[in-house]
């Protein structure tokens, strides 16, 4: 009896709040569109006086990236948890490739929206947070700190792109083998 | 999952269309009197060269000279469609997964026509953009064939999977 309820335990997958999958779809939106939309806003005639063609891509891609960076601030904690809880039912070595693989993709991920937002900090530009809210302007414009933090933001973007491929690779896999993994991002956990 | 995965590409490629056309307009284009502004210290910071600077302006003249008057108003209802249909399918691949029975049925019949009718959504779009020149069709047509054959791929397999569903509760193994 007790041999069963711990294998019907370990099969189990930890589901977590609606909330929590709800903020993990939006930001796979989120990640998706601001990827789709930063190659095609680059090819964009330079801004000027006169060009403005990039003024709305530019302001909605920060947007984007602020409430993502936001978004993820607050599943962070869930997830911490969820690691936690994570130890006692699944074996070592996925354990440890879960938590390389989540975990360095939060940190590109949030350091991807920091290094964005640094860089547009220093580019002389002004945010207004959805034409509702004017960030304040911190810091001076620096032409060297925003192609430093550019380029940053750049290449964690590139990291942050073999992360996502890994990381859908790997629940394709687990859906296709139907092993329950990714079912704690589609099902309902028993508290909703 | 398969489901999911296309309809967030799907969906980013619309919104990004939709904000194509809202940002490429002939005002904008006309504000700049055909000359692209390209400042050494811009062309350094981009990393690129004087010429790559003036025909990023070319790429903006020719999506306006190849693309017929209606278009710019046609893709912009035919993208916030498919924004919006991506959006469904995303919601009801979901709901298939995270429940079962009568339920998860009902998404399943759902989301067949949902996925069918991004295939005439494709179709419509391939469409109008063979209406346009052949700059814009050699950026359009292609990914749009694509995609075509992708929602193709998942409608035909989710109708499948539902008829196989409904011959099973309607003849049930061993009955007869």
């Amino acid at each position: 009896m007790i041999e069963n309820t711990n294998s019907e335990l370990a099969s189990e997958p930890l589901a977590l709040s609606r909330a929590i999958r709800f903020c993990h779809w939006l930001s796979v939106l989120a990640v998706f569109y601001l990827l789709i939309s930063s190659w095609w806003m680059l090819s964009l005639p330079l801004p000027s006086e006169n060009s403005t063609f990039r003024v709305l891509p530019f302001q909605l891609h920060k947007n984007v990236g602020i409430t993502l960076f936001l978004l993820l601030l607050a599943m962070l904690g869930s997830f911490i948890l969820r690691w936690i809880k994570e130890n006692a039912r699944t074996d070592p070595l996925q354990q440890l490739t879960a938590k390389i693989g989540h975990g360095s993709m939060y940190l590109v991920l949030l350091f991807c929206c920091l290094t964005g937002y640094l860089s547009s900090s220093f580019s002389g530009w002004g945010t207004e947070l959805w034409w509702l809210l004017n960030l304040p302007q911190w810091a001076q414009e620096s032409d060297e700190l925003n192609a430093f933090f550019s380029d940053l933001h750049l290449w964690s973007c590139w990291l942050l792109i073999l992360l996502i491929a890994v990381h859908i690779g790997a629940a394709l896999h687990h859906s296709f083998n139907s092993d329950g993994v990714t079912d704690s991002m589609l099902r309902s956990s028993n508290k909703d | 999952m398969l489901s999911i995965l296309f309809g967030v590409l799907f969906f980013a490629s619309n919104s990004n269309e939709l904000l194509k056309q809202g940002v490429l307009t002939t005002d904008a284009f006309a504000a700049l009197q055909a000359e692209a502004d390209c400042r050494a210290d811009e062309l350094e910071e981009e990393g690129i060269s004087l010429r790559e600077c003036e025909l990023m302006l070319v790429q903006v003249e020719i999506a306006l000279e190849s693309s017929p008057d209606w278009f710019r108003s046609v893709q912009q209802i035919l993208s916030a469609s498919g924004i919006a249909a991506a959006l469904l399918s995303i919601g009801l691949a979901l709901n298939l997964s995270a429940n079962s029975g009568s339920s998860s049925r009902f998404s399943l019949r759902i989301l067949v026509w949902v996925l069918g009718g991004l295939v005439v959504l494709d179709s419509v779009m391939f469409i109008a953009a063979l209406q346009t020149g052949p700059l814009l069709r050699a950026q359009y047509l292609w990914p749009l064939l694509l995609w075509f054959f992708i929602h193709l791929s998942l409608a035909l397999g989710a109708r499948t999977i539902s008829k196989n569903i409904n011959d099973k509760l309607s003849y049930p193994a061993g009955k007869f």
